[in-house]
């Protein structure tokens, strides 16, 4: 009963909780727009995650069912971790009902997160349309948190508009910092906004980049991708270097279920987070 | 290895004598239809060994159609515990390309992450596997599944017009089986005929063959993505994803949660899900990563022949032709792989000129 590279599957002794989510509660819960909630999160067993930014995990709601959300915190510091939620389907209808003490279930962490150790050492330019900013917050506050280790860092947000904006006070502090440059636009005019205006790809002829040594890492919708990876290639950065997180329905999380595979990569498992040299011959990918 | 002869006989006895110990499945025709099916031994006498293929694949007893995966509490105190349900089992008539197919499946459960439910249930699994002759649909010689190697403990190939079966046993487990019967020593007589049934396995399929070599198709499939062929064929297709539950090598599933009417206890149980049905790639809100039908067709046919070939190694078919005798629009997976190497030869001669 040979089945892969001499492995007998009447060998294995597989570990049965792969599919069985931990029980975890709601430390607090932060209505942030009308559609976002912050959800942080603890593990009923006290244990940190050991999470690194990117990665994600499947959040369980009794009764309802999984949903794959993004991490939105740096790991360290505290045992909890943030999740970024939006209200979409019933999961995450289901999540925007938990309050503070509320018990829900986690998988993970899961996937493959950005590679904070191939942007030490680098400028590091970070863009984030949306509900993109989520999995990068944990990114810029890794960085921050390690800052001699990398060298300049430029922050790009955009948001619809000024409604839409997500952690305003963490991004007004970021705005206000010294080693980090943090530019904010929303997509149209509006009344309350006397920021930058216009698509997120207006912010890039405000900066000039040092090419060779800048890495992008980005997360956002299909559509911004395409026009992002364009402005980035005009800036003469490497395929290589440019860095995004794809969405995709991933259901089981651990590479079986087949329903995040793009191309011939399971977003579960070999992402979410890639390079866009690893992508851009897959047609699926963006 | 050992290579004994037992009669037809001998085998609906080790049948008979294997149900005193564990679950014994099997073939059987169903009353007054050309189809079979796998299914529990009543009577050893009523199991046909010499079949063409059955209705759904043996699959079914590692994955079944549906399987709870975890039982929880809920409400003050949430816990939640797996679920691993598996019992001994002997399944007997298993075709050299079920096997494969299991066998493709123990790669991609155990593949980064092990597969709790599926090891348990194949661990407890016997396998007496039962050679063929194909038929109109089937390409196992294409697929170079015609035979296997492993993932038996006993395989029997018929000699003697069926009377007879040429048994290897592969494991201690099948040695044990099959010292449990009578058996002869096999002669080079039966060995030959053993030989001459596997040439001519293939011999019948010599109209019936894929253009190339299989472990070239991923190379083939590099150049297929635009082909017309995809469109051709999705104008036919009803997109139901019968293809996709009678496969022996498709594994994709969704999860479902059901909760207990007292609402304080509740289970996620997966069921087989399709690549092909409209829904399969759709994220909240409402993108669908592959809306059209070509493009879910194509993503099934890259995902046979391209992608998990690239990534464990082995095509992720294995020739049994359940797709298209079951396909309302006879989609044949050899007519789509001749139609696409064709249009790319005839593509790369018009670059020539």
């Amino acid at each position: 009963m040979l089945s892969r590279a001499g492995v007998s599957i009447r060998a294995l002794e597989p570990d049965r909780s792969l599919y069985v989510p931990e029980p975890a509660r709601v430390v607090r819960a932060e209505q942030m727009t009308a559609t976002e909630k912050l959800l942080e999160v603890e593990r009923l067993s006290g244990e940190p995650l050991g999470h690194e930014p990117g990665q994600f995990v499947q959040v369980f709601v009794p009764g309802i069912g999984e949903a794959p959300i993004s991490i939105s915190s740096a790991p360290g510091g505290r045992t909890s971790f943030d999740l970024c939620v939006r209200r979409v389907g019933t999961v995450t209808s289901a999540l925007h009902r938990l309050e503070a003490g509320s018990v829900l279930g986690v998988r993970g962490p899961l996937g493959h997160g950005f590679p904070m150790d191939e942007l030490k050492d680098r400028d590091v330019l970070v863009v984030g349309g949306g509900i993109g900013l989520v999995p990068l917050r944990g990114v810029v506050q890794a960085i921050l948190a390690e800052r001699e280790a990398y060298r300049r860092v430029i922050v790009f947000a955009g948001f619809k508009s000024p409604q839409e904006v997500l952690f305003r006070d963490e991004l007004a502090e970021w705005a206000g910092r010294d080693d980090l440059e943090f530019h904010i636009t929303i997509d149209r005019p509006h009344p309350e906004w006397d920021g930058h205006v216009g698509v997120i790809t207006t912010l890039f002829p405000e900066v000039s980049l040092d090419a060779p040594r800048t890495k992008a890492v980005m997360c956002g919708p299909p559509i911004m991708y395409r026009f992002v990876l364009t402005e980035c290639r005009l800036k003469g950065i490497a395929d290589e270097d440019m860095i995004l997180s794809l969405e995709r329905r991933m259901r089981c999380g651990v590479g079986k279920c087949g329903h995040c595979q793009i191309n011939n990569k399971y977003c579960c498992v070999d992402g979410p987070v890639f390079k866009y040299s690893e992508l851009k011959f897959m047609w699926e990918a963006i | 290895m050992a290579l004994r002869a037992v009669t037809d006989g001998a085998v609906r006895e080790l049948m008979a004598k294997l149900k005193q110990e564990m679950r014994v499945v099997a073939p059987h025709q169903r009353e007054g239809r050309e189809q079979w099916q796998f299914a529990d031994v009543e009577d050893p006498a009523a199991v046909a060994l010499r079949y063409t293929s059955t209705i759904l694949p043996p699959k079914k007893y590692a994955f079944p159609t549906r399987e709870t995966l975890v039982r929880y509490t809920m409400g003050e105190e949430f816990r939640a515990e797996p679920v691993v349900e598996a019992e001994p089992m002997a399944l007997v008539g298993v075709h050299p390309c079920d096997i494969y197919g299991l066998q493709s499946l123990d790669i991609a459960m155990t593949d980064a992450h092990v597969d709790p439910n599926w090891v348990e249930r194949r661990k407890g699994m016997r396998i007496i596997g039962v050679d063929c002759m194909p038929d109109d649909w089937c390409f196992c010689a294409s697929m170079k599944t015609s035979t296997v190697s492993s993932g038996y403990d006993v395989f029997l190939t018929p000699i003697n017009g069926w009377a007879e079966f040429v048994a290897e046993s592969a494991t201690p487990e099948g040695e044990a089986m099959l010292a449990m019967v009578n058996s002869r020593e096999a002669t080079s007589g039966d060995l030959a005929q053993v030989r001459a049934w596997q040439s001519d396995k293939v011999a019948t399929q010599r109209e019936r063959r894929i253009n190339t070599d299989v472990n070239d198709l991923p190379l083939h499939f590099t150049g297929f993505s635009n082909s017309e062929v995809w469109q051709k064929w999705a104008a036919k297709c009803y997109s139901c994803g019968t293809c996709n539950t009678t496969c022996p090598t498709c594994f994709c599933f969704d999860v479902l949660d059901q909760i207990e009417l007292s609402l304080d206890e509740g289970s996620r149980t997966r069921v087989w899900d399709g690549c092909m049905l409209e829904d399969f790639a759709v994220v909240a809100p409402a993108e669908n990563f592959r809306e059209e039908r070509r493009d879910r067709i194509r993503h099934r046919f890259y995902r046979k022949y391209a992608y998990l070939f690239t990534r464990y190694g082995r095509p992720y078919c294995c020739g049994c032709g359940r797709c298209v005798r079951q396909c309302l629009a006879e989609i044949d997976p050899v007519t789509v792989l001749n139609e696409l190497l064709a249009g790319a030869r005839k593509e790369a001669k018009g670059h020539a000129l």
